[in-house]
């Protein structure tokens, strides 16, 4: 049998280049660089290109992915609402062309977004800054593209594993939630429980791999590896952690060579975690559902 | 060859059975009307064909393939205009049509499709969110056609058109049929089923309470016609005539009325030459004709109560207001 997983992404694009969902998440993205360039344009004399480049990882590491979930939150149960999805399969495309479809579809729509407000990055760097840091712009665009892709993938999976648009919506926001405010209660809570201390520096090294796990900081930290300066992780910090350690990538807080899980290379791998956990999650969900 | 066959097909929803052990098969190239009143399990039984929902117990195929395992073979050899459906706001009518084209590789021409559902080149080019109620059966209709489907499965085709879409709608089956393909379509609307249909299956709660052709039906409920004549003096005397008339199973007298019981058509007019000949004055006659409606309700229990209302509750606004009970 052909896949139909290409006409269904065509679809859902199209119709996404429709909405007024996929405008407004340029327009936000697309405006941030704008005004965050235009704002340094003014205040710093000195700044370089590539240092203003390091300047966008801290609105877009919270932009990016609440426009990702936005983007794909509804992307599945919102036709099972509504009962396009019946139109949909009615034809002949599966239930897995229409979640592979659908997942590419909103995946490029949040990758246009991303796409665009690296451009004009690039653009306002040039005239406003006087140069063009291409590898960095590269790498920290792809890093980023990285970035919105998984929060758009996560956000499909559980759009396909859920049967109402509100336990979709309640998932993606306490996913979200977890990732920038619960974690460290989290993972330094029952680390504090279990050794009567808050995690130190040099933590155990299960407590070191949950920390490399949060999304988060597997965006900040291989940001600021492509970039000059470093991108500092927004999360809540409640105090149970080391302020200094919250700072510190895992490999660096590693006693000795950190192993490979611990690299900061492997926030790629973390990255892809969680697009590809929660779609395996919602697919199977979606396969096995009455409609 | 069968187009499409169930065997013991049973869904349960927690404690309600919207299915009940369906066997049903429908033959390659009739045109089979799927009746019930609203929640009687048409949508559901429908839903399992299309891979939609899973049996509980039993099974179906569809053109030879299994419902389940199979789908993907089923799918591009069929059209399906489902039940609770809805399109795509803010794609074009004929981005739907075109959409359903490519998926089914088919050498379709949109803009004859669209004329052929009566959808208007203006209408074409215009967001579907735009549309009306009757104007979406018309595109999901014509989304169905694409690709000269073997078998049509409607679901509720009738719902949302006006009587002159209904008509259309009833013409678009007939020229289906007429090329060969095989059409299954439910309604909970007797009078929109029995203009098109060979043959009929009546799903009451779940289970298939007759399958037969209307005229089949009719006859089998002892249908038929009750027919009531006022004599110009008492009917007593022509009980014997009338009952010697083949084609009456029942003939009762009160005063100067007779009335009988007719199970053949043409029994009505050699019960007049009869009694004219056996000196009887006619004075007035009246003919009840059992109607389908009647038949419907007979096979229904005059129920169309809410049971398995879950199954059928995405049905339509013009559905609820003509089953008037809800």
């Amino acid at each position: 049998m052909t896949s139909h997983i290409p006409t269904v992404a065509r679809k859902e694009f199209e119709d996404a280049g429709r909405s007024k969902l996929l405008w407004a998440l340029i327009t936000l993205l697309v405006g941030i660089v704008v005004i965050g360039y235009t704002a340094i344009w003014y205040t710093a004399d000195d700044a370089t290109a590539s240092e203003v480049l390091g300047f966008l990882g801290f609105p877009l590491q919270t932009i990016v992915p609440i426009a990702a979930l936005i983007a794909g939150y509804m992307a599945v149960v919102g036709e099972r609402r509504s009962g396009s999805i019946k139109l949909l399969l009615g034809l002949p495309p599966n239930r897995t062309d229409v979640v592979f479809g659908k997942l590419l579809g909103r995946m490029a729509v949040v990758g246009t977004a991303v796409v665009l407000a690296f451009l004009v990055a690039l653009v306002l760097g040039a005239a406003f800054f006087g140069s063009v840091p291409v590898a960095d712009w590269l790498a920290f665009a792809a890093i980023t593209l990285l970035f919105g892709v998984t929060f758009a993938g996560l956000a499909v999976g559980v759009s396909a594993g859920t049967s109402t648009r509100g336990k979709s919506m309640a998932l993606v926001v306490g996913l979200y939630m977890i990732f920038v405010a619960l974690w460290e209660l989290l993972t330094a809570g029952p680390y504090y429980l279990l050794y009567d201390e808050g995690p130190p520096v040099e933590a155990e090294t299960w407590y070191l791999v949950l920390e490399q796990f949060n999304p988060m900081s597997a965006y900040t930290t291989l940001s600021s590896n492509a970039i000059e300066g470093e991108v500092f992780p927004f999360t809540f910090q409640y105090g149970l952690e080391d302020f200094e350690a919250s700072q510190m990538t895992p490999a660096e807080r590693y006693a000795g060579d950190a192993p490979f899980y611990l690299e900061d290379w492997f926030g790629v791998i973390v990255l892809l975690f969680w697009l590809v956990i929660p779609v395996a999650i919602g697919y199977y969900r979606f396969t096995k559902t009455d409609l | 060859m069968t187009a499409i066959e169930t065997t013991g097909l049973t869904k349960t929803y927690g404690e309600l059975t919207a299915v009940d052990d369906l066997d049903l098969t429908i033959e390659d190239g009739e045109v089979f009307g799927f009746l019930g009143p609203n929640g009687a399990g048409k949508s559901t039984t429908i839903n399992m064909l299309l891979d939609f929902a899973r049996p509980t117990a039993g099974s179906a195929t569809v053109l030879g393939y299994d419902a389940q395992n199979e789908a993907d073979e089923i799918s591009p050899r069929v059209g399906v205009l489902p039940e609770g459906f809805d399109i795509y706001p803010r794609l074009s009518g004929r981005r739907h049509i075109e959409f359903a084209i490519e998926t089914k590789d088919a050498a379709n021409d949109p803009d004859a499709i669209l004329e052929r559902v009566g959808l208007s080149a203006d209408d074409a080019v215009r967001p579907a969110g735009d549309y009306s109620k009757g104007m979406r059966q018309r595109l999901a209709t014509g989304m169905a056609l694409i690709g000269d489907p073997d078998l049509l499965i409607m679901d509720e085709p009738s719902s949302g058109l006006d009587p002159h879409g209904i008509r259309e709608m009833q013409e678009l089956v007939r020229s289906e049929a007429e090329r060969g393909t095989t059409v299954f379509f439910s309604s909970h609307i007797l009078e929109h089923v029995e203009a098109v249909c060979d043959r009929v299956g009546v799903l009451n709660e779940g289970t298939l309470v007759a399958v037969d052709t209307i005229d089949g039906l009719r006859e089998s409920i002892g249908g038929g016609a009750t027919m009531e004549l006022t004599l110009a003096t008492a009917a007593d005397g022509h009980l014997e005539t009338a009952r010697g008339v083949t084609g009456i199973t029942d003939v009762a007298a009160s005063g100067h009325t007779l009335e009988c019981s007719i199970v053949d058509p043409a029994a009505k007019a050699t019960l007049v030459t009869a009694l004219d000949g056996a000196g009887a004055t006619i004075q007035d006659m009246q003919i009840d004709d059992v109607s389908l409606e009647s038949l419907f309700t007979t096979l229904t229990n005059g129920e169309t109560d809410a049971d398995g209302q879950s199954t059928d509750d995405a049905g339509t606004p013009v559905a609820a207001t003509t089953e008037g009970d809800r």
